[in-house]
Order: C-alpha cells, then sequence, then structure tokens
C-alpha cells in the first residue's frame, strides 16, 4: 500500500494531461485523493499494529512509521478536502473567465505533483531523496504560486523559488555535514539512511553533527516558515489560489518541519541532551512568534495575516520540539495536526469570501454574516480556534506545550509565549472582526454562497476541529505517543 | 591525484572571484560554464580513481552528467534567456566590484577560522578542500544579493549548487548515487522554471531588475 501512496498521484497527473471535460478532471481528482486518503488510513492501521511498514523492493526504499504516517494522514485529509474545494473555486473562476481549459490542466497536474512530492518526501527512507522530494515540491507550487499571473502573483513565484531553493540548498549541506559525521561508522549502503543513523547517533562524529544540525535547521526552516527565513511565506500564501494557499499552508509547512524533527531526533540521540538543539529551536521559536505578532497587529489583508499566524504556529512548534520532553513532543506533533486542519480551514474560507468580495483588503469588507452565512460563521468560528480558544483543537495542542514549558522551569519563555498569544488574539480580533459585521457596502456583491462543495468541505474540516477538540480518538492518541517514542527513544 | 584536486579546488575558488568582478551577464555565464567544466574534471578524476581501485563507474557518469547539463545545457540555455530579454540596467551591482572582491576574501577567511575550530574535517589537505569549496557556497551566496538582475541571481544559485557539489565530492567522497541523479534533476528544472519567470518578470515589469519587485510588504 505504501507504493498505492505514490502511484496514485502520479498516475493522477497522467491522466490530467489526457483528460480534457471538467467534469471527468474533477472526477478524477477527487477519486485520486479519496483513493490516497484510503491508502493512508491502511498504512495507519499497519503502522498501528506493527509499528514501522517497510517493503523489500527497491533496497526498502520506502519507510513508514509512526512519525510519517501522522504527517501522511494530513496531507491525505487536506488532500481530499482541497480536491472537493477546488471543484467550486475554479469553477467560480471559470464562470468569470479567469482561467481556460489549458490553465485547469496546468492547475490539476501541478498539484497532483505537489501532492506526489510531499508524499514522496514523508515516506522514503533515505535523507538525500527526502531531500530531494522537498526542493521539487518547491518547484512544482511555484507556478501554483505564480497561477494569477498578476505582477504580485509572479513577484511572490519569484521570491518563492530563489528563497526556497537557496534555503533547501542549505539544507543539503547540512545532510552533507550528516554523512560526513557518519563517514566512519557506517557502511556505504546505509549513508543517509534515517534508521541507520538514528540507530547508530551515539557514535556519531559531533561537531560535524553541530554543524549539519545548523544547516538543516535554516534549510528546512526556510521552507517552514520560521523567522528569520520566513519572508517567502506571507507573500506566497497571499498570492497563491486559495486551495493551494490551504496546501502550502496545511501542509508543505509541516512537511518541512518533518524534515526539522527527524534530524532533531537523531542530534539529541547522540548528544544524549537536547541543550544544544532546544536552545536553538527555542530561539527560533519565539522569533518567529514575535515577528508574526507584530505583523498581524499591522495587517490589511487577511490572506497575508492567516499567512503570518501560520508562522506564529510554526514557531510555538519549534519551541515545543525544543523543550523536548514526552509532553510537549506530544503536543508539538498534536499541534502540527491541529493547526493544518484550522488553517487550511481559514484559508478556504477565505478564497470564499476573496470570490464573493474580489478584494483582499479587510477594510473593504463588511457584513460577511449576512453575505455568507456559512462561509462566514466557519471564518468567525475558525479564527477563535486558530487564535487558541477553546472547545476548538488548537487550545488542547498549546496548552500541552505551554504546560511542558512550565514543567521544564522555563518560565521566561513560557511568560514570553503566553503573553505574544494574548497579543495575537486580540490583533486577530481588532483586524478581523470588523469584516463580519456591518452593513455591506459594496453594490456588486449580492447575498449568497458561490461555492457549495467548498462550504460541504470547510464545514467538515470544522467539525473535525471541534470534536478533536473534545477528544482525542483512541487511535489517534496511539499514533501520537508511538511517534513521540520514535523522536525520544527509548 | 591528490595534488590535481588541490589545484582544481583552489582554481574553483578563484573562479568564484572571478564571476564577483564579472560585469556583464555573458561573462557571468561564461564563468559559470568554466567553473562547472572545472568540476566536471575534478569529478572524472576523482572517477578514474574509483574505477581502478573498485570497479565503480558511478563518477565517471556523474562527470558525463555534469558536462551534459551544467558545461553544456544550462549556459546554452541562461544564453537565450538573455537574448530574449531586453533591458538597460546603467549599474548592475549594489557596491563596486573591489569592495565585493574584498568581502569574498573576508568569506574565505570567515570560513577558514570556522572550520579549522571543528574537528573531524580539519585533516590537513581535506580540511582546506572543504575550506575553498564551503567558501564558494558563500561566495555564491553573496553573489546573489550583490547583483540586481534576475539571470544574476539564478547564476549566483547555480555556484551555491555548485559549491555544495564539490563539498559532498571533497568532503565524503560525494553522496549516493542516487541522490546524486535526482539533484541534477531538480537542478534542471529549476533552471528552467527560473528561465520562464524570468521572462514573465520582464513581460510584467518591463525589465528584469528585481529592486522593481517590491509590491508585496508588511
Amino acid at each position: 500500500m505504501g507504493f498505492v501512496l505514490l502511484a496514485v498521484p502520479a498516475l493522477a497527473v497522467l491522466l490530467f494531461s489526457l483528460v480534457k471535460s471538467r467534469p471527468m478532471q474533477y472526477t478524477v481528482s477527487v477519486t485520486a485523493s479519496a483513493l490516497m486518503l484510503i491508502a493512508a488510513a491502511w498504512i495507519t492501521r499497519q503502522v498501528l499494529l506493527f509499528g514501522t511498514v517497510t517493503y523489500p523492493a527497491a533496497g526498502g526504499f520506502i519507510y513508514i512509521d509512526a512519525l510519517s504516517a501522522l504527517v501522511v494522514d494530513i496531507v491525505a485529509v487536506i488532500g481530499l478536502m482541497t480536491s472537493i474545494y477546488s471543484i467550486g473555486y475554479l469553477e467560480e473562476e471559470y464562470r468569470h473567465g479567469k482561467v481556460d481549459a489549458g490553465r485547469f490542466r496546468l492547475y490539476y497536474i501541478l498539484m497532483y505533483t505537489f501532492i506526489f512530492t510531499m508524499m514522496l518526501a514523508l515516506t522514503v527512507r533515505n535523507i538525500g531523496i527526502m531531500w530531494i522530494a522537498i526542493e521539487a515540491t518547491t518547484l512544482a507550487s511555484t507556478f501554483l504560486v505564480g497561477f494569477h499571473n498578476g505582477k504580485d502573483a509572479v513577484e511572490a513565484a519569484w521570491k518563492y523559488i530563489i528563497i526556497c531553493s537557496v534555503g533547501i540548498a542549505i539544507a543539503l549541506l547540512g545532510i552533507i555535514f550528516l554523512q560526513l559525521s557518519s563517514i566512519d561508522v557506517l557502511k556505504s549502503s546505509q549513508y543517509l539512511d534515517w534508521t541507520a543513523l538514528y540507530s547508530h547517533a551515539s557514535v556519531l562524529n559531533s561537531s560535524a553533527l553541530r554543524l549539519a544540525f545548523i544547516f538543516i535547521l535554516i534549510g528546512f526552516g526556510t521552507k517552514a516558515g520560521l523567522a528569520p527565513m520566513h519572508t517567502w511565506l506571507p507573500d506566497a500564501h497571499s498570492q497563491a489560489p486559495s486551495p493551494i494557499s490551504a496546501l502550502l499552508s496545511g501542509v508543505l509547512l509541516n512537511c518541512a518541519m518533518y524534515g526539522i524533527i527527524r534530524t532533531v531526533a537523531i542530534v539529541n540521540r547522540s548528544f544524549g541532551n537536547s541543550t544544544f538543539t532546544g536552545r536553538i529551536l527555542i530561539g527560533a521559536g519565539v522569533l518567529s512568534i514575535l515577528a508574526a505578532t507584530l505583523f498581524i497587529l499591522t495587517q490589511k489583508d487577511y490572506k497575508r495575516l492567516l499567512a503570518y499566524s501560520s508562522i506564529e504556529h510554526m514557531g510555538i512548534i519549534a519551541i515545543a520540539f525544543g523543550i523536548f520532553t514526552p509532553l510537549s513532543i506530544f503536543g508539538g506533533l498534536l499541534h502540527m495536526v491541529n493547526h493544518s486542519f484550522t488553517k487550511s480551514m481559514l484559508f478556504l474560507s477565505s478564497g470564499n469570501v476573496l470570490q464573493k468580495y474580489q478584494t483582499k483588503e479587510i477594510s473593504h469588507i463588511r457584513g460577511m454574516l449576512k453575505v455568507l452565512p456559512v462561509t462566514g460563521t466557519v471564518f468567525l468560528l475558525g479564527l477563535f480556534a486558530i487564535a487558541g480558544t477553546p472547545p476548538f483543537s488548537v487550545f488542547a495542542s498549546e496548552f500541552v506545550i505551554i504546560t511542558s514549558i512550565f514543567e521544564k522551569h522555563n518560565f521566561f519563555v513560557g511568560m514570553l509565549v503566553i503573553l505574544l498569544l494574548a497579543i495575537i488574539f486580540t490583533g486577530i480580533a481588532l483586524t478581523m472582526f470588523k469584516m463580519f459585521y456591518g452593513k455591506n457596502t459594496a453594490p456588486a456583491v449580492e447575498p449568497g454562497e458561490l461555492n457549495i462543495p467548498g462550504v460541504v468541505a470547510v464545514a467538515a474540516l470544522l467539525v473535525i476541529i471541534t470534536v478533536t477538540g473534545l477528544f482525542i480518538p483512541n487511535e489517534m492518541k496511539t499514533l501520537l505517543n508511538m511517534a513521540e517514542k520514535i523522536i525520544i527513544g527509548g | 591525484m591528490s595534488s590535481y584536486l588541490d589545484i582544481l579546488s583552489v582554481l574553483l575558488l578563484l573562479s568564484s572571484f572571478v564571476l564577483m568582478a564579472n560585469k556583464r551577464i555573458k561573462s557571468h555565464i561564461r564563468t559559470f560554464r568554466f567553473q562547472s567544466a572545472m568540476i566536471a574534471l575534478a569529478a572524472g578524476i576523482l572517477g578514474v580513481n574509483s574505477l581502478i581501485h573498485e570497479g565503480r563507474v558511478d563518477l565517471l557518469v556523474v562527470c558525463a552528467v555534469i558536462i551534459a547539463i551544467k558545461v553544456i545545457y544550462i549556459p546554452r540555455l541562461l544564453h537565450r534567456v538573455y537574448a530574449n530579454v531586453e533591458y538597460k540596467v546603467e549599474k548592475d551591482f549594489f557596491l563596486n566590484i573591489p569592495i565585493l572582491i574584498l568581502g569574498c576574501c573576508m568569506i574565505v577567511v570567515f570560513t577558514y577560522f570556522a572550520l579549522s575550530k571543528t574537528d573531524g574535517i580539519n585533516t590537513g589537505t581535506e580540511n582546506m578542500r572543504v575550506v575553498n569549496s564551503v567558501s564558494l557556497i558563500l561566495i555564491g551566496l553573496f553573489f546573489m544579493i550583490s547583483r540586481k538582475k534576475a539571470i544574476g541571481q539564478i547564476v549566483g544559485f547555480l555556484v551555491i549548487e555548485n559549491g555544495i557539489f564539490v563539498t559532498a565530492m571533497f568532503a565524503t567522497q560525494g553522496m549516493p548515487f542516487i541522490v546524486d541523479m535526482g539533484m541534477f534533476v531538480d537542478l534542471l528544472s529549476a533552471v528552467m522554471i527560473l528561465g520562464i519567470m524570468v521572462f514573465k518578470i520582464n513581460e510584467k515589469f518591463d525589465s528584469i531588475d528585481i529592486n522593481k519587485l517590491k509590491n508585496l510588504r508588511g
């Protein structure tokens, strides 16, 4: 089934280059992502039963454990939601004559190439191939970011590809040092193998490992949107079509984070403690939250605000892995899941808003609850959720992370994070809540939802985040615990 | 063999200085081609060595791929992109060339001090080669921020990629073969996409001066 995960999006790309009619494209897209979700669920079951999933074929090329299964599940769920949402979104763009048949095909081909590369990054054993896949995610999504082809979109796409490619290149340097640290220890067939590096962690060359960690953190941190390498993120997320923003923010950032987490696990196991990685990760995390706070307070564009909020949440996750206690890792992984669902829901709803009002300016939007009753409600609740209000799931994971910070007696960091989160809550409330009330003044905007499949997708995501906020299903808890064991060892 | 590699490693570093001193885009591309040819030569030397001693051919394949992609195809592609975008920028760089060269020297000194503190890679000549190639990466980064034209940034990116490849070759005797090949595929598609993006920038902004890309802020 591991190969199915890769074969389905690859086949979908082939099919999209053949299929011409729009209904067929929609069918292929939804079928492919539904199949991927089924495959992911099957693999998760296997992982829950046996711990890891590997196949002897191709020299054990594929390796899936609880940590990768967790992120694969996120990709699969968000992938399905986006493909359902895309139907209504593209139909509406088509009605306005913004996209023609050729660009439909380009959109779907690139979207599934993007999903394929992410799946590849998550399911391979070799860190070098993971690097190739992550670089390929940038390449696949560049034209998606620049899909609207305006001045701003081209600028965002250029910044995206240049900053991310250079960042990722630096991660490759880190990977070279990782190989260097293991050169006397491993056989040449085991080079850059996660499992081999992890099991031989204690005998790796520590100074090369230090360099490796710093370079990998900078490299994948660029892709994950950690400050101060985050500058591409608000541009790309705000200029991309909304379903793509949802994929970028909900899934891609997690894939990059996954690379960092794997490295942290190796380095900490090798050093026997988390002091070295912890300091750097906590520093980067706090800086990310701080940068996000400043920009959220003064934001005029709602999609950029959501993008900065992604930076904030990546910062929180980085802090969680910097603290490196079982509780904080559990919280960090849970936060990855919760942030993905909540943020993709918000980006998808923002797409409905954008198509209705045709503007990204917060000040031009009023009375959203009347104009878009369902999307407006979901958006409003989603903003509460992302700011960390109970009963939604983000609250639960943030609470766990902050508890773990205090349990490690890191009072200064804990206070700072709580303070900044409070300011962000205020910032979101101040800038965004104006959009929902008041009287709609734009004459061209008539009440009524445009994107019916999209509304279904966002409503489903709202249900997911509310339910997981109230209780975590047993299977998910087991999976999280297994992933936590993989990271922390023991 | 090792003395040839030492010479090549120093020449690679020098080529990055030359690149920094180049004023025109055409000479950027030419220097890049020269640099890639030297990397191909180094890979060839190591490849012949590993063929004789261990009977492995993968480094020779890598050498052939470098010649095909980095020496022939990418420079030609860049020349074509350059020929198709019209622009006139009076002064391409932010700082003047002597200061840029001085900056490069400081980068090399900095790399030397940073890496000489790291044990495990400071074993004689190996270390000097790693210092040279890591400096190459940093000079590539410096080159990217010192030029205003989009093609200059692409060349800078390619130099970084070259530097990383050389570091891998000298420090670790090469990455696993499949990783090397994947890197080349990525690099090739990256350059193609960047080329298309240059056309788009030229179309939307009437120039390939990336200083004009300043709409998105805050």
